[in-house]
């Protein structure tokens, strides 16, 4: 008896996870420990803040669209989509046919290579390499078809900028992203392949019930991993996601494991709509006649807040417009953000040390949506 | 006990191999397979990858079409590009200020080459640009040691 | 034929729920566009709103934002809360006096969401949330100057005070200023 309360005596401590990379990307959470158990656990954001929203409000739109990859590293190419809608709204682009399949066809193919590095990190986070480097590796397969198309591996540098895309799809590219969908569904496939090891990490580990999904704002896999089907391309849609055909996979259980299935079906889903959306290409124009590089921007007056799905959830711009040359106010809403600190303060309450990082990237985080 | 304790173990082994046959050797055939595959990594030096046209690099400036507009200093969202003249020698012959690029600061977005209206300033595939002296990112509208 | 029924459909069904939500809300609700809503709330109803709404299933608090209006002197803050039932937005706004920034926190309705939220607006803007137990600094830490997102505040000044390096020539092209 005398020992364990000996034991107590000393378990009582405080210590860091991160922040690190890419142990846990750059985000530190400050953990108090009783032995081996978590019983507070404190979110400590900002070391990646750029203040993104103080900073476009001092730069035209063109040059916002190219700041706007830098939101978040892993999809930067749906980033600039979220921008370049609002901008559309604001000054009432008329966007062409076949730029908005091509933003779709992008925006996805950016959806399947920000789940491998989930898939990645996920499998670093709890000691398979294997995992880690194959993901990594077939991710540079869809990288190279953006550097083909964008002219940058990472980022587009505003490739989906206001009123369409910057430039139309280089010859071949088509056939370059259809030949890359068996490379993608065999690491889809391989993903698949139940992993006792996996399964003993991350299964019953870091539920989330419904109700408390909805209450912390969880959004994405994180939400349809805790059955809710909401799903922002079906529910608001956006661009030319009304006419294509997808499911959107939802479990119950609301544990890590369940958040990590929803994400790997997504990959099929993503794949469906990259090939109808191929298939329905129009020819055409793609960006607005008339459109310098520079926007008008002293025509837009008024606001709008438009929601986009990316791969880790809601992600929204607000953006304020009052007859100025740029901006009077921009308020990035990422998607990290909720998932990050409350709830992962909530879930990190009261679990083993060891499964802090399996819950920590079951929660599928960018620290750099989370400090813009 | 002896006899006990290999029952036990035979046992532990037999349930152990029926776990493993349950895995369906999922992860270890692909182990297996990637023995006979080729490396998705080149040798760089002697090997490359061939970067595609729309690579995004450094810059080239044709001095002889400027305009001297100053429209590719106005976009630039990092500032890195400063409309300087010419060194004297050549004052007479380009009498404006031409864009000097700082690739320092260039966060290469080809805003400068968009908005070009001649095509003067473009981007070229060229991407090993590490240094290791700050000074030598600059690139002048002219090249003067190159002339030389 | 069929779209465009669809389409008459799904306005009246938006019609009747701004009717339903004016009468329900007590203020007008107008509409923007497809699927967007908004309203202009007194500050002191906030909390009462909002609990109404979220009632009515506007149950997802998407995000709190504040506009620095500096001429009207007033900040706007907008509750954007969407519908999983409805598929709607609706954006709450209010407008709160610049110089006294008050307002009570929401976070009976929605927890440690909320207060996060406030508490980003808190540091960026000093908006104060009263019965926000945890209005910590967030993203800056050490940050000893005014509230960095205020549109009055001279961030070149700050930054020319503080960091500024006035060896490098470099530097020089961030601090001219052309207004």
């Amino acid at each position: 008896m005398t020992s364990t309360q000996k034991k107590d005596e000393i378990g009582d401590f405080s210590m860091n996870f991160g922040p690190a990379h890419p142990g846990s990307g750059n985000f530190g959470v400050k953990v108090q420990m009783q032995g081996e158990r978590v019983l507070k656990a404190t979110a400590d954001p900002g070391y990646l803040h750029r203040g993104f929203e103080k900073l476009m409000e001092y730069r035209e739109p063109m040059q916002n669209a190219v700041l706007s990859d830098r939101v978040c590293v892993l999809e930067p190419l749906q980033w600039n989509l979220v921008h370049a809608e609002a901008v559309d709204y604001l000054m009432n682009y008329d966007v062409p046919e076949r730029a908005k399949y091509i933003r779709v066809i992008l925006a996805e193919l950016s959806r399947i290579q920000s789940h491998f590095i989930w898939y990645a990190v996920m499998s670093l986070g709890t000691g398979f390499m294997t995992g880690f480097n194959v993901s990594m590796g077939y991710r540079d397969y869809i990288l190279d078809v953006f550097n083909l198309i964008t002219g940058g591996r990472v980022y587009p540098a505003g490739y989906i900028c206001p009123g369409g895309v910057r430039k139309d799809l280089p010859e071949k590219a088509e056939n370059k992203i259809l030949k890359l969908l068996p490379k993608i569904d065999y690491m889809r496939k391989f993903i698949l392949k139940e992993n006792p090891a996996w399964l003993a990490r991350f299964k019953d580990v870091g539920v989330l019930s419904k109700e408390e999904a909805i209450k912390f704002g969880a959004t994405g896999p994180v939400l349809r991993g805790s059955g809710v089907g909401a799903d922002v391309r079906r529910d608001d849609p956006y661009e030319v996601y009304d006419e294509l055909e997808f499911d959107i996979p939802v479990r119950d259980e609301g544990d890590g494991y369940a958040r990590y299935c929803v994400g790997i079906q997504e990959i099929e889903e993503s794949m469906k709509i990259i090939t109808q959306a191929i298939d329905r290409l129009p020819k055409g124009e793609v960006r607005t006649p008339n459109l310098k590089p520079i926007v008008q921007f002293r025509k837009a007056k008024g606001e709008i807040y438009i929601r986009n799905e990316l791969s880790r959830g809601e992600g929204a711009f607000y953006m304020v417009a009052n007859g100025e040359k740029t901006p009077y106010r921009v308020k990035i809403r990422g998607p990290s953000f909720s998932h990050m600190i409350p709830i992962l303060e909530y879930l990190l309450t009261g679990v083993d040390y060891a499964d802090v990082p399996a819950i920590y990237w079951s929660l599928y985080q960018c620290p750099a949506d989370v400090d813009r | 006990m002896f006899l006990q304790f290999i029952g036990a173990y035979t046992s532990a082994l037999q349930m152990l191999i029926g776990e493993m046959m349950k895995m369906k050797l999922g992860i270890i055939s692909e182990v297996f397979k990637n023995l006979f595959k080729r490396p998705m990594t080149v040798l760089f030096p002697e090997e490359r990858i061939e970067i595609p046209e729309r690579n995004r690099g450094e810059h080239k400036f044709d001095i002889d079409t400027c305009i001297s507009c100053g429209s590719c200093a106005k976009i630039c969202p990092n500032k890195a590009i400063k409309m300087v003249e010419a060194p004297p020698e050549f004052k007479e012959k380009y009498p404006k200020t031409y864009p000097q690029v700082d690739l320092g600061k260039c966060c290469f977005c080809a805003l400068c080459e968009d908005i070009c209206p001649k095509g003067s300033l473009t981007l070229t595939t060229y991407v090993f640009l590490a240094t290791f002296d700050k000074d030598t990112t600059m690139r002048n509208p002219i090249n003067v040691e190159q002339i030389d | 034929m069929s779209t465009t029924e669809q389409k008459n459909k799904k306005t009246s069904n938006e019609e009747r729920l701004i009717e339903k939500l004016s009468s329900k809300l007590n203020i007008p609700v107008n509409l923007q566009k497809e699927r967007r809503f908004w309203a202009i709330i007194d500050h002191s109803k906030i909390v009462e709103t909002c609990l109404t709404a979220y009632e009515m299933g506007f149950e997802h608090l998407s995000t709190i934002s504040v506009t620095d209006w500096l001429e009207e002197g007033k900040f706007e803050l907008a509750y954007h809360l969407w519908s999983y039932e409805h598929k709607v937005l609706l954006t709450l706004k209010t407008k709160i006096d610049r110089k006294k920034p008050k307002v009570s926190s929401i976070n009976s309705i929605w927890g440690t969401n909320a207060e996060t939220c406030e508490r980003e607006c808190h540091e960026m803007f000093g908006v104060i949330f009263d019965g926000n137990p945890n209005l910590t600094p967030l993203f800056l830490e050490d940050w000893q100057g005014p509230p960095p997102f205020l549109k009055d505040f001279n961030w070149r000044e700050y930054v020319r005070k503080e960091t500024y390096d006035q060896k490098n020539p470099r530097e020089e092209t961030y601090f001219e200023v052309k207004k």
